[in-house]
Order: C-alpha cells, then sequence, then structure tokens
C-alpha cells in the first residue's frame, strides 16, 4: 500500500485522507484487494481516535490494551456502516459506536451495578405509584408523596429511584421499540417553534446527529427542549414511564456530548 | 465575600466524579420536595454544567459544588479552577439545554477559574 499516506501531519489532514478513502472503499470500479488496502488505511488513519476513546475508560480494572482492541472493533464497525452522504465526519459517526462498544465490553464483564432484588421491586413500585399519582395529582408527584402513598421514607425512594439509573445500562437497549413513524415528521414538526432558536448552532453541528439518533430518542428530545414539554408530560404522550423518560434523555444528551468531543 | 452556602462539596476535576454531584444534587432536592420532574431536570442540568465546566478544567484541579437550600428554591454553582478561562459558549445547545431544564442559568468567569451557577424553583410554589 505504497501509495496510501497514512502518516501524521504531512500535507493532508486526517480528515481529507478519510473522505477520499471512503470515497475510494465505496466506489463501483475499485476491486477486492485495493478495498481491503483502503480499509486498513482507514483503520491506522483512526486508531488515535480509538485511542482518545479508550483512554476515558483507564482505571476501571481493565488493562488498556484490551480497551484499545474492543475499541477498535468499534472502530471497524463504523467503518464498515459509514455512509459519505449523510454529511457527517467520520469521527463524530464512529465516536459513540467505539464508546459504545467499550462499554458493552464492561457490561459483559459485569461491570454493570447489579441491582439487587428489594430495590428492582421498589423501583417497580415507583414507578407504578408516579404514573398514579401523576394521574389524580394532574402534576409530577414529590419523592415525600410517593414514600407515604408506599408506606416507606423518602430516603428508600431516593435509593430506588438512583438505582434505576443505575438499572439503564441493563435495560436501556431493550427499550427501543424501533418504531420508526416519528421520522422525518418530527423534524417538520418542529418547524414553527424553532423560530427563537435561529441563532443556535443547532443547525450546523446538532443536526447531523440529531438525524442518527433512534425516532423515540428524538422525539423525546424535541418535545423536551424545543416544545418545552415536562418528562412527565412526555411520558404519558408517548406511553412510557417518566423514569424510561429521564433515562433516555439521559443517555441522548451523553451521545450527543461525546459526538461533539469526538468531532471537535 | 459571599454568605456561606449550606452544603459544598469538593471532588477531582474528573467527569468520573460528576455522578456522585448529580446524585447529591437529586438527594437535596429531594429533602425540598421537588418534584420527580424538577429533580430529574436538575440532575440533568447539573451533568451538563458540570461537562461544560470540565472542559476548561486544569487535569489536576478540583471540582467545586455549592449548593443553597431556600424554601421551594435550590441553587447549584459547579466550579472548577481553570487556566486563562474563557466564557462557556452561550449560543450553543448546552447551554440552551441548562436554560431549558432551570429557573436561571449563569456563567462566571475569572482568570484562573470557571463556574456556572443553575437555580430552580419547585413547580409546587405556583
Amino acid at each position: 500500500m505504497d501509495h496510501v499516506d497514512t502518516g501524521v501531519g504531512g500535507l493532508r489532514t486526517t480528515r481529507e485522507q478519510s473522505m477520499e478513502l471512503f470515497a475510494e472503499l465505496t466506489a463501483d470500479d475499485v476491486d477486492a484487494a485495493r478495498r481491503i488496502e483502503c480499509r486498513d488505511a482507514l483503520v491506522h488513519l483512526h486508531l488515535p481516535l480509538v485511542e482518545h476513546c479508550a483512554r476515558r475508560f483507564r482505571n476501571r480494572g481493565e488493562p488498556f490494551d484490551d480497551l484499545l482492541q474492543v475499541g477498535t472493533i468499534g472502530l471497524l464497525k463504523s467503518i464498515d456502516r459509514f455512509d459519505l452522504d449523510r454529511g457527517v465526519e467520520f469521527s463524530t459517526y464512529a465516536t459513540p459506536t467505539i464508546i459504545g462498544e467499550i462499554k458493552r465490553y464492561f457490561r459483559d464483564k459485569g461491570w454493570a451495578i447489579r441491582v439487587p432484588r428489594r430495590l428492582q421491586e421498589m423501583r417497580m413500585m415507583i414507578g407504578t405509584v408516579t404514573s398514579e399519582l401523576s394521574q389524580s395529582l394532574g402534576r409530577s408527584p414529590t419523592p415525600r408523596e410517593i414514600a407515604e402513598r408506599i408506606g416507606v421514607t423518602v430516603d428508600d425512594v431516593m435509593e430506588g429511584i438512583e438505582s434505576s439509573n443505575a438499572y439503564a445500562t441493563l435495560s436501556l437497549d431493550a427499550g427501543g421499540d424501533g418504531s420508526d413513524e416519528g421520522g422525518p415528521s418530527m423534524l417538520d414538526a418542529i418547524g414553527q417553534d424553532d423560530a427563537a432558536l435561529e441563532h443556535v448552532e443547532i443547525r450546523e453541528s446538532i443536526k447531523p446527529l440529531l438525524e442518527q439518533l433512534p425516532a423515540r430518542e428524538k422525539q423525546i428530545l424535541m418535545l423536551r427542549f424545543f416544545r418545552g414539554m415536562t418528562q412527565s408530560q412526555i411520558a404519558a404522550e408517548i406511553g412510557v414511564s417518566q423514569m424510561h423518560v429521564s433515562r433516555l434523555l439521559n443517555r441522548t444528551l451523553e451521545q450527543l456530548r461525546e459526538s461533539l468531543q469526538g468531532s471537535a | 465575600m459571599t454568605t456561606r452556602s449550606d452544603v459544598e462539596l469538593r471532588v477531582p476535576a474528573d467527569t468520573a466524579y460528576v455522578a456522585v454531584l448529580r446524585t447529591t444534587t437529586a438527594g437535596l432536592a429531594a429533602r425540598l420536595d421537588f418534584t420527580l420532574d424538577d429533580i430529574e431536570d436538575l440532575r440533568i442540568a447539573v451533568g451538563e454544567a458540570c461537562a461544560m465546566v470540565l472542559e476548561q478544567a486544569r487535569a489536576d484541579g478540583d471540582l467545586h459544588a455549592t449548593f443553597d437550600l431556600g424554601s421551594g428554591e435550590l441553587s447549584v454553582t459547579v466550579s472548577a479552577d481553570a487556566d486563562a478561562a474563557s466564557e462557556p459558549d452561550t449560543d450553543g445547545f448546552a447551554w440552551q439545554v441548562l436554560t431549558a431544564l432551570t429557573t436561571r442559568a449563569s456563567a462566571e468567569v475569572t482568570p484562573d477559574a470557571v463556574g456556572i451557577t443553575l437555580s430552580m424553583k419547585s413547580a409546587l410554589l405556583d
């Protein structure tokens, strides 16, 4: 692969190099051997990104080399799935996948917090009582109100809510039902409410990322920040619990943040 | 010289500790009888504020959080030691998130520190 410059610095930026390589990788008239070369070159080009992502997970009891290895799997997946036409930087696209792969590795190693049965039951009870009280009060209940209804202390309730946040790593992936009907229409729908946000950099930096979010995550984000609906209202609107809305919001914001940092 | 804060917390300026501040915020808001919606919003807002502050934080510095508990109102300030700190980008999406989630958000920048103050009034006050 003598004519593929994988060195750092030089005349061309990583960004330009990766654009060219992707263009070649997806062109019709390129033979298989050359494709493999391009893919290899792309991997080498972006290993520093994997390192950057893996570094965030140092000091958590797993060897750094292992993190690099699973991170590289994420990189390979991103390269194979990347679509130039989406108009997103590859690094922006790849970062969540690489980080996701590393997190999955920790999860598979049993690193995610195990929630005791007692707390799981508390969590479910809080969920039920929260929706009952939201109905009867016409607003989101306070932890004290929930505690009184269940007959436990406020601290028990808060403990249950914390555990449900920890629980997120286990249940979130199962959470999305992949229904796609909200897709483009959500962005259409925000058209009129968007005026006040014209000055915000959202157009440039966030929109491509929003486009990549699953329909439900995007919908929740839009409802919360562009429609100003409360978490309870969103929960009622899309038919999930308020705690689930909270988890999805948290996760989506975290993803956006990581993507923005990755592309900076 | 401001008056003493009700609750203060100092952790290393590292994202790993943000969860501690988020949890503390939720615990205090629950004690003040905020609704679950408000509590979860505050939790997210504090996470965002920490992320913004940490962007500029010195690696070996501290992340400070002070909490002022009023009647039906909670104010949180997160700040970090920084070299040549600059004003957080208040036109960006992150700031939009902060202001959407809280009653008031403001940034304070000094040459060697950057801080963000959030406050929220309980929904039950109205």
